[in-house]
């Protein structure tokens, strides 16, 4: 894309740009962080992914506040209107991320003490390293203003969704085995929810993504796993 | 009946709803041997506003100007193709150009009312065409001062000279007096550009009105004014139609990549 010929807005929609990948970087680390934390049962890894998420809100209310800053100032048209609102879109997505990661953390806390079954995370980091990649590729999508990744993360949260199914069966069976694996289980099912949702999370940015740079929006029935 | 065509995703030509009032085709012009419309093919929908928007020198006054024969007036200046004003062509050198600019009426970049009183400029137009009893004429000019939301203002001071308005009640007094004659096209040459953003409100709020009654172009350097008060958008440059499509897609998702640099303000 050329530059417009006022600078200062091109460097505005390129600050609005940097910080939804600062949020990005600071939500796929955060989400790997605390499933480490939970596979390892790190009480410290858990708690620096608590202390990450002040970070993610302030960028998101920082990149709200620009956005609205450059839409009074610039009265943004076409491929710029699209970029601004997706911002604010993503910013959302990955604020709400953050969130999720931030609750799979305070799990593996509360965790620590309690009896387990260690057999039973297998699954669940499997899920994980599968949503943390769909993350990293719609944010790549996303810095790459590449549609053709961004449609195939959003046709991969079926993957995700058919892995909560099968992690919820699982878990079954370990409660089922022996009671004193249901708090702990529980847990994990509440983690797979989270995976799942941070899943719907990515699938978003992808619409946005795919919005942003075409100005089409994808259809309204995505392919579903569950 | 012809219905307005506007380009998709693929290029191709889709008719919408609205019936063409004003049907532009093959259309060239040029000032001497300059060429300033190349190939012009496009439809004004009727009863909806149709805008025009490109850099300075890309022909949207031009075509305009076509569109009343306005042109006329400048030796050297000449058209060439057709425009169709339901279904008849006004470019054909026996069309009365006085009747034509009675059904097609102008309003200027700056107000431009006449020297006389605000009753005598709303009136003058409209004995040029028709003889009325005076009951009648006074119908007739608070009619067209209501229509341009001006009557309110003006009511008491209707022998006042239209020079000792606001700029912006001036525009809208020449607002009325093209519509007091009763037209069936109104062609807006930047009506806003010399006015406060208030002014600039209540032209907009009138264009918004008047397309009830009437088929609307208008040639405007403001986007966000093209993108409130129009329909249809169409963008030109140095002469061509580049495209032309419903307003609510060209800001939001133009096809050509010269009309998504110029909305957003990349160009050149």
């Amino acid at each position: 894309m050329s530059e417009h010929t006022v600078k200062a807005y091109d460097a505005e929609l390129d600050l609005i740009g940097a910080k939804i990948a600062e949020m990005g970087g600071i939500a796929e680390k955060m989400l790997v962080d605390a499933m480490d934390a939970l596979g390892r049962l790190d009480i410290d890894l858990a708690q620096r992914v608590l202390m990450s998420d002040p970070r993610l809100d302030a960028l998101q209310r920082e990149i709200e506040d620009q956005v609205v800053r450059t839409i009074i100032r610039r009265q943004p048209m076409a491929i710029d209107l699209r970029e601004l609102m997706a911002s604010i879109h993503i910013a959302g997505d990955l604020e709400r991320t953050g969130d999720l990661a931030k609750n799979i953390a305070k799990r593996a806390i509360k965790v620590a003490d309690d009896p387990r079954v260690m057999r039973a995370v297998v699954g669940l980091k499997h899920m994980a390293e599968v949503a943390a990649m769909q993350l990293k590729d719609v944010l790549d999508a996303y810095a790459q203003r590449d549609i053709e990744r961004a449609k195939a993360v959003w046709t991969r949260d079926a993957d995700l969704d058919a892995l909560e199914d099968s992690i919820f069966r699982d878990l079954l069976t370990f409660m089922m085995e022996d009671p004193r694996n249901i708090s702990f289980c529980t847990h994990l099912l509440f983690c797979a929810k989270n995976l799942e949702r941070v899943g719907d999370h990515a699938t978003n940015i992808a619409e946005k993504v795919n919005f942003m740079v075409t100005g089409q929006s994808l259809p309204m029935n995505r392919p579903k796993g569950d | 009946m012809t219905m307005i065509s506007v380009s998709t995703d693929n290029f191709q030509p889709v008719a919408t709803d609205s019936p063409v009032k004003v049907d532009i085709r093959n259309l060239d012009f040029f000032y001497g041997d300059f060429r300033a419309l190349k190939n012009i093919n496009l439809g004004l929908a009727q009863n909806r506003v149709t805008a025009f928007i490109g850099p300075s020198g890309c022909g949207k006054s031009t075509l305009l100007r076509v569109l009343n024969r306005m042109y006329d007036l400048y030796p050297g200046q000449r058209a060439a193709g057709d425009v169709l004003l339901d279904g008849r062509n006004i470019l054909d050198p026996r069309e009365d150009i006085n009747l034509l600019r009675a059904r097609v009426g102008m309003v200027f970049q700056k107000p431009t009312p006449f020297p006389m009183t605000i009753y005598d400029n709303i009136s003058f137009g409209i004995k040029l065409y028709e003889k009325l009893p005076k009951s009648e004429l006074d119908g007739r000019v608070e009619a067209a001062l209501k229509g341009a939301a001006l009557w309110k203002e003006v009511k008491d001071k209707l022998g006042a000279s239209g020079l000792s308005l606001s700029g912006g009640q001036q525009q809208r007094l020449c607002i009325a007096r093209t519509v007091a004659i009763r037209p069936e096209v109104i062609l807006f040459d930047e009506p806003c550009s010399a006015l406060d953003p208030i002014s600039t409100a209540k032209i907009e709020e009138l264009i918004d009105e008047l397309k009830n009654q009437y088929t609307i172009a208008i040639v405007t350097h403001n986007m966000q004014q093209a993108a409130r008060v129009s329909d249809f958008t169409a963008f030109m440059y140095l002469g061509d139609l580049i495209e032309f499509g419903e307003t609510s897609r060209m800001f939001t998702s133009p096809e050509k990549r010269e009309t998504q640099d110029y909305i957003t303000g990349r160009f050149g």
